[in-house]
């Protein structure tokens, strides 16, 4: 390729002679990470596609499949009788698990692999500013796909109570759901910059939630298995899931007692995880600069 | 004044485990190494000398296991964060990884001016001029993923010099550069250095480039460092003998003209002898220098010989990179 600048040496040298001071902004960075992010998530046309399609027959499958369950067992549950309703909920909002647990961490190895996370930590981005960047696209894309399903549901009659109340208290208990949650997608991120490979753990964590969380099916048939009910109530995720059903199918909001025990807990884990997490994502990125692997090939 | 880099004792030892046995790796070894401000310093060194991972170093993603490294004042250990804000780096090394293959040229450049806390209004300027520089006006709404070895490069070059940093760290600007484009960059760089007192650390396999543009080279190998001079400086240090060129007609046979000037006092051997057209050119180790260049041209006149022409030989800095790492 032959070269022919139209702007000259002298042309650089002049527009960098004017350097005005620089001054930190921490919004400014982590918008740009979002931007960037968002920018690279839409390239990949095709998934974003399929992903859609995937989630909307998901909601069309469980419309169908809501003819075979009682819902006399799923009232006794105390979430309604509709299980096109209690099974929304749950599809819904398992696109912010994933989000938090597994896209979070699955952005920065991928990062690490393609040799872009040097150019990130090298410049004087602040390494929370980074996280909450990536965070945040993930957390819009779970909007269009949480919306994309409720949408559905609601075409598909799904008894959901919407309301100036219950809308608030949904969105609150989502964003603790987020918080609550990216704490363990940031330590997971800590550890899959050390060790690389660590989605099949991720994996492995959200489909346990997943399942144990009650997605699909009232946590109360646990009942007769006291482990797996004393593990599915330590998981934030069933408490997440809990208020967000009680909410949006029978109308309470953030200030009826069982939903604010909810929002509670998710903020003990909130305020317990968020910072331990980043301590432990500190101590990945420390450990692959000692080791030198802030790449990979 | 605080230097614009400052190396001192830097060991960085590497451990893995192979086969169950623990491997270790003394990438740099003891190094120490300062650059004023304003020097244009080449870094050479074979393959796994141990520059690139100096140079991660001192671009604060790679922690030292031993000494301190200082980017403008800054210890990138203690202080990353403000070392940062002080180089611009070209990670050569990566050939175009370090980008963002599915975002274009442009959104490459604004995200790395965000990062850097570059004004926006003076960010936009400076990347019209830099892609405009850089022959990529035409191809800045293309996702990298698209773009050549030499555009990523290009690219790459737009995107250390956006923030304007006071030191440039160059891992191998020219690698996969047409040689018109290695030009320009080489112009490119020499006047950063001259017009805005640019500090730049230069690494290279291309020895011509260096002498060209380097005010000082350094040589690593093995992890450490075995050589620190100007070009000519080396050169003359590292010399394996004392050298003279002499050309002389080729009026007579060759090895006739051989044999006189393997009898001449002065001449301890012939390193090399060339026929070129209507002459020949030799190259002589000799005892002294200066005392040969008096002596034989007389001694070649009274030997029948007719010298065109007689000079010092000097070994090229490639030729004191190969003497200096093969040892």
């Amino acid at each position: 390729m032959a070269m022919t600048p139209r702007a000259t040496t002298q042309d650089v040298i002049d527009v960098l002679r004017y350097d005005p001071p620089k001054q930190r902004s921490d919004l400014r960075q982590t918008w740009a990470v979002f931007v960037a992010n968002l920018k690279i998530f839409l390239s990949y046309k095709t998934w974003v596609a399929t992903e859609t399609v995937t989630t909307l027959s998901s909601i069309a499958m469980f419309y169908f499949f809501s003819f075979l369950v009682n819902p006399e067992r799923l009232e006794e549950a105390g979430y309604g009788s509709s299980y096109l309703g209690f099974a929304l909920i749950g599809v819904a909002s398992t696109n912010y698990l994933w989000m938090c647990i597994n896209r979070l961490s699955h952005s920065m190895s991928h990062e690490v692999r393609e040799g872009t996370f040097e150019t990130v930590i090298s410049s004087p981005i602040r390494l929370r500013s980074y996280v909450v960047g990536i965070a945040i696209r993930g957390f819009l894309v779970s909007c269009y796909f949480m919306a994309g399903a409720f949408a559905m549901g609601i075409a598909l009659k799904a008894p959901l109570i919407l309301n100036p109340g219950t809308i608030s208290s949904a969105i609150l208990l989502v964003l603790l759901l987020i918080s609550s949650h990216l704490g363990i997608g940031v330590m997971a991120a800590g550890v899959i910059l050390v060790y690389k490979k660590g989605d099949p753990l991720t994996f492995l964590f959200t489909g346990l939630t997943e399942f144990f969380g009650g997605v699909l099916f009232p946590l109360q048939l646990l009942q007769n298995y006291p482990l797996a009910w004393a593990f599915a109530w330590v998981l934030p995720y069933t408490h997440a899931l809990n208020g967000l059903r009680k909410v949006l199918l029978l109308g309470e909001t953030v200030f009826s007692p069982s939903v604010a025990t909810s929002a509670g807990v998710l903020v003990a884990y909130s305020v317990v995880l968020l910072p331990l997490s980043l301590l432990f994502f500190r101590w990945g990125y420390n450990r692959i600069r000692k080791e030198g692997s802030t790449t990979t090939y | 004044m605080a230097k614009a880099i400052e190396i001192k004792d830097v060991t960085k030892v590497f451990t893995s485990k192979e086969e169950g046995k623990k491997k270790v790796l003394r990438a740099v070894d003891g190094v120490s190494l300062s650059l004023e401000y304003g020097e244009f310093v080449g870094l050479l060194g074979p393959n796994g000398a141990g520059k690139t991972t100096l140079i991660k170093i001192l671009g604060t993603l790679i922690l030292p296991t031993d000494g301190t490294a200082k980017v403008a004042g800054y210890d990138v250990v203690k202080e990353p964060d403000k070392a940062r804000s002080s180089f611009g780096w070209l990670h050569g090394e990566t050939g175009g990884r370090a980008l963002y293959w599915r975002l274009t040229a442009l959104d490459n450049l604004k995200f790395y001016a965000s990062l850097h806390n570059v004004p926006p209004d003076v960010a936009k300027k400076r990347i019209d001029v830099l892609l405009d520089f850089f022959d990529l006006v035409e191809d800045k709404d293309k996702m990298v993923k698209d773009f050549s070895t030499g555009m990523k490069v290009r690219v790459m070059l737009a995107r250390s010099l956006l923030a304007n940093p006071p030191i440039l760290l160059m891992d191998e600007p020219t690698v996969g550069l047409d040689p018109i484009t290695a030009d320009e960059t080489r112009r490119l760089l020499i006047s950063l250095n001259r017009d805005l007192g640019k500090t730049i650390l230069f690494t290279s396999h291309n020895m011509l480039e260096v002498e060209k543009l380097c005010h000082r080279v350094a040589i690593m190998h093995k992890g450490r460092l075995i050589a620190d001079g100007s070009p000519a400086l080396l050169s003359k240090l590292h010399r394996e003998t004392e050298g003279i060129i002499l050309e002389v007609e080729a009026t007579l046979q060759l090895e006739r003209v051989r044999k006189v000037l393997e009898s001449l006092p002065r001449v301890e051997g012939i390193l090399n002898a060339q026929e070129t057209e209507g002459s020949y050119i030799f190259q002589l180790a000799v005892d002294d220098e200066r005392e040969a260049l008096y002596e034989l041209p007389g001694e070649l006149k009274r030997a029948g010989i007719t010298l065109t022409s007689i000079s010092r030989s000097k070994p090229s800095l490639e030729e004191v990179f190969l003497r200096l790492t093969r040892k």
